[in-house]
């Protein structure tokens, strides 16, 4: 009936059967060889090694594709200190950290979502929700403790329904975080009615987020010590090596025995839990809530956040740590600015620049186009 | 982020072998009146709901509001047009609303100063040109994932705005004297005949579009580079000029719209477009379930910009506000997918 039988392995076009070549046990040949499919695909793929490996030589470039970024940083960073002698000021430097640190929690939601190769748009109205939400509850006279617990819920609440689309309903993470992004930010808005929640008079929840031990802001002790967690957990335990190795290449994961399902589906709770949990806090830190819209102004600064964070180190790869670094540097940038005496307008167009410039250095290298799934 | 999973990329073989009409199921031939009816199943759907929230308040049935609601969704329908054109491709646009918002200010703001009306045309177009060049290098050329670059775009356009309307002051073009705007807002606000000019834009974009994607090198290209972007360019397409195209393609929808929307209303408010990409992500993802192979098209999507302008005119209708509308409009998006995902499990 048909001119040619193609063969697929594991979603792969491993041989196209002519007419004249098809016979039953040719295609099973095809269809159950798992070495061919390897090879057949190298040498599809030579031409592109090929120019990769051009790529190579000349020390200073691959210096400055290593170090680069860093080395930009520090000397903007240094830049900023002469321009405006107040900016390494202790006391500034600590409200540098302060602010970066409320940043650094939703960025370390994110880049948990994005380590198993998830992708979650509803980070920034998630915060905001649970913001509000802790805002309310807080001016309603809960106590502290109770509020924390409820944003947490909430936050493992929408992570878990998240899992529930993109495991069990197959949808990509893209389109489920979307839809789930715009039902938050409803809830939201059905919540404080557009109006903005202040509060005044809570000495015990703005400890939290306004507190100090010594001269350390405790908000800053509450990053490093879940940064501290996070590594462990991550590169130290079995399911945070699961993550990263599902992340990385699903289908050598499967192959190699993993569980992909669990792994995505503890990804997207954890990460919902410290979005949960960074919203509370953020209400601390501001003395309130605000009502704008600003899921994806939360989402634009998590995300250059985790994709500056990834040029650190050698292998491009997702890390607390980095991200961490980046948030306080994004914090510090924002920081600077104000205090040179830039308007706030420039600042969502340089996080953009941020954003855009650091995720370049990591596609570059593979020479395809950006397509994603969103579908 | 791009991860391929395993079951995606056999679904999208599928997809392009049910492109061809030879190869498509013969069984389907014997239609029924129960399999039209499971086909159109969706679309059916679409309209109960539409009638239910009709019975309601019944105004809605009037044919004064059904027309209004036709032009109120004019630039929905061309921003979800524009939205849908890298989404066939497997890309994203997330600029696609800041682009209209920031070329409305534009067209508003030459209107208002006074200049040539042919240049509130041309200037805004050119840089939904220019936003669109940029966009395609640097997710075609450079291979920066879409989601990534136009959200950075988003707001670099949205710093633009609001650095040259001193933090969105807006453009108000009605309270100018008539003489002066009444070229630039008969685009959308004028007759033709007994015909609104604005129906007439909408359509001819559409019509302009759905021939594109269907009809030319260029849409066959698309199709395939959505569906597999490796046949693609073994079958010698030239994979990142198509996939540049389709930003560039976004953004000339993006500033049409922008141009339509300062003409229908008469003012631009900077940050005032920004809602529609919410709308028109929306409008794509109803407009797959309409389709009998779940895929992106040009028809679905206005079909699909229709019913969510019609359901924002019930919503209003009904005295409700911007929550129940977000509600609303998440659910759908998770609604047509997980339709989407039941119907790709049962072929």
């Amino acid at each position: 009936m048909c001119d040619r039988i193609l063969v697929m392995v594991k979603g792969k076009i491993v041989k196209a059967l002519d007419r004249a070549d098809f016979s039953q046990e040719a295609l099973l040949y095809w269809a159950t060889s798992t070495e061919v499919p390897l090879k057949t695909i190298k040498a599809e793929s030579s031409e592109k090694q090929v120019s990769r490996s051009r790529t190579k030589g000349f020390s200073f470039s691959k210096f400055l594709k290593r170090w680069g970024t860093i080395a930009g940083m520090v000397l903007l960073f240094i830049a900023c200190g002469i321009a405006a002698p107040h900016f390494l000021a202790p006391s500034n430097l600590f409200n540098v950290l302060k602010q970066g640190s409320v940043l650094a929690l939703i960025a370390l939601g994110l880049t948990i979502a994005l380590i198993s190769g998830g992708f979650d748009m509803s980070v920034g109205a998630l915060s905001q929700l649970t913001s509000n939400l802790s805002a309310g509850l807080v001016a309603g006279g809960l106590a502290t403790s109770l509020t924390l617990l409820t944003g947490g819920l909430v936050g493992l609440g929408v992570g878990a329904l998240n899992a529930f689309f993109v495991v069990l309903l197959r949808m990509p993470p893209f389109v489920a975080t979307l839809g789930t992004m715009f039902a938050l930010m409803g809830a939201t808005l059905a919540y404080n009615k557009g109006q903005s929640f202040t509060l005044a008079d809570k000495p015990e929840f703005f400890t939290m987020g306004q507190g100090y031990i010594g001269p350390i802001p405790i908000i800053l002790v509450i990053v490093v010590a879940l940064v501290m967690v996070l590594l462990l957990f991550l590169k130290r335990t079995r399911p945070g090596l699961h993550m990263y190795a599902v992340g990385g290449n699903p289908q050598a994961a499967v192959v190699r025995g993993l569980n992909k399902s669990a792994s995505i589906v503890l990804s997207f709770m954890l990460g919902g839990l410290i979005v949960g949990l960074s919203g509370v806090i953020l209400t601390s830190y501001s003395y309130g809530a605000s009502a704008v819209p600003a899921s994806l102004d939360f989402l634009i600064s998590a995300l250059a956040a985790a994709f500056l964070g990834t040029t650190f180190n050698r292998a491009g790869q997702l890390d607390v740590l980095g991200t961490v670094v980046a948030a306080i540097f994004i914090a510090a940038i924002n920081n600077r600015l104000i205090l040179n005496g830039v308007s706030n307008l420039v600042l969502p167009g340089i996080q953009g620049l941020i954003l855009v410039l650091s995720i370049i250095p990591g596609v570059i290298r593979k020479k395809g186009i950006g397509q994603v799934t969103i579908f | 982020m791009s991860k391929q999973s395993i079951p995606a990329e056999s679904q999208d073989a599928n997809r392009v072998l049910n492109q061809d009409p030879a190869l498509s199921s013969p069984g389907r031939k014997s239609g029924g009146i129960g399999t039209l009816l499971r086909e159109h199943l969706p679309l059916i759907g679409m309209v109960l709901v539409l009638i239910g929230g009709g019975t309601l308040e019944p105004n809605f049935f009037l044919l004064a509001n059904l027309s209004s609601v036709a032009q109120q969704s004019s630039m929905l329908i061309i921003i979800a047009i524009g939205l849908s054109i890298p989404m066939l491709m497997r890309g994203v646009d997330l600029s696609i609303a800041q682009v209209t918002d920031a070329t409305a200010l534009m067209a508003a703001a030459l209107v208002a100063h006074n200049q040539p009306v042919i240049l509130a045309f041309v200037l805004p177009i050119l840089l939904g040109l220019f936003i669109g060049v940029v966009n395609g290098w640097l997710m075609g050329y450079v291979g920066v994932p879409a989601i990534i670059g136009t959200l950075g775009m988003m707001f670099i356009v949205r710093s633009g705005e609001l650095i040259y309307s001193k933090g969105s002051q807006p453009q108000i073009l009605f309270a100018l004297p008539r003489s002066m705007t009444a070229p630039f807002l008969f685009i959308a606000q004028g007759t033709l005949g007994p015909i609104p000019m604005i129906l007439i834009v909408w359509i001819v974009i559409a019509i302009g579009m759905y021939f594109l994607t269907k009809t030319t090198v260029f849409g066959r290209q698309m199709d395939a580079v959505g569906g597999n972007v490796t046949a693609a360019f073994l079958s010698a397409v030239n994979v990142k000029k198509v996939f540049a195209g389709g930003f560039v393609l976004s953004s000339l929808m993006a500033s049409l719209a922008g141009i339509t929307l300062a003409s229908w209303t008469g003012i631009a408010v900077p940050r005032g477009a920004e809602s529609y990409l919410m709308e028109a992500f929306v409008a794509v993802y109803l407009g797959t379930v309409t389709t009998k192979n779940g895929q992106i098209s040009v028809l679905g999507t206005v079909i699909g910009a229709l019913f969510v302008g019609a359901l924002n005119n019930q919503l209003t209708l009904l005295g409700l506000g911007a929550a129940e509308r977000n509600i609303l409009n998440g659910a759908f998006v998770l609604l047509a997918m997980a339709i989407g995902a039941l119907r790709k499990k049962r072929r």
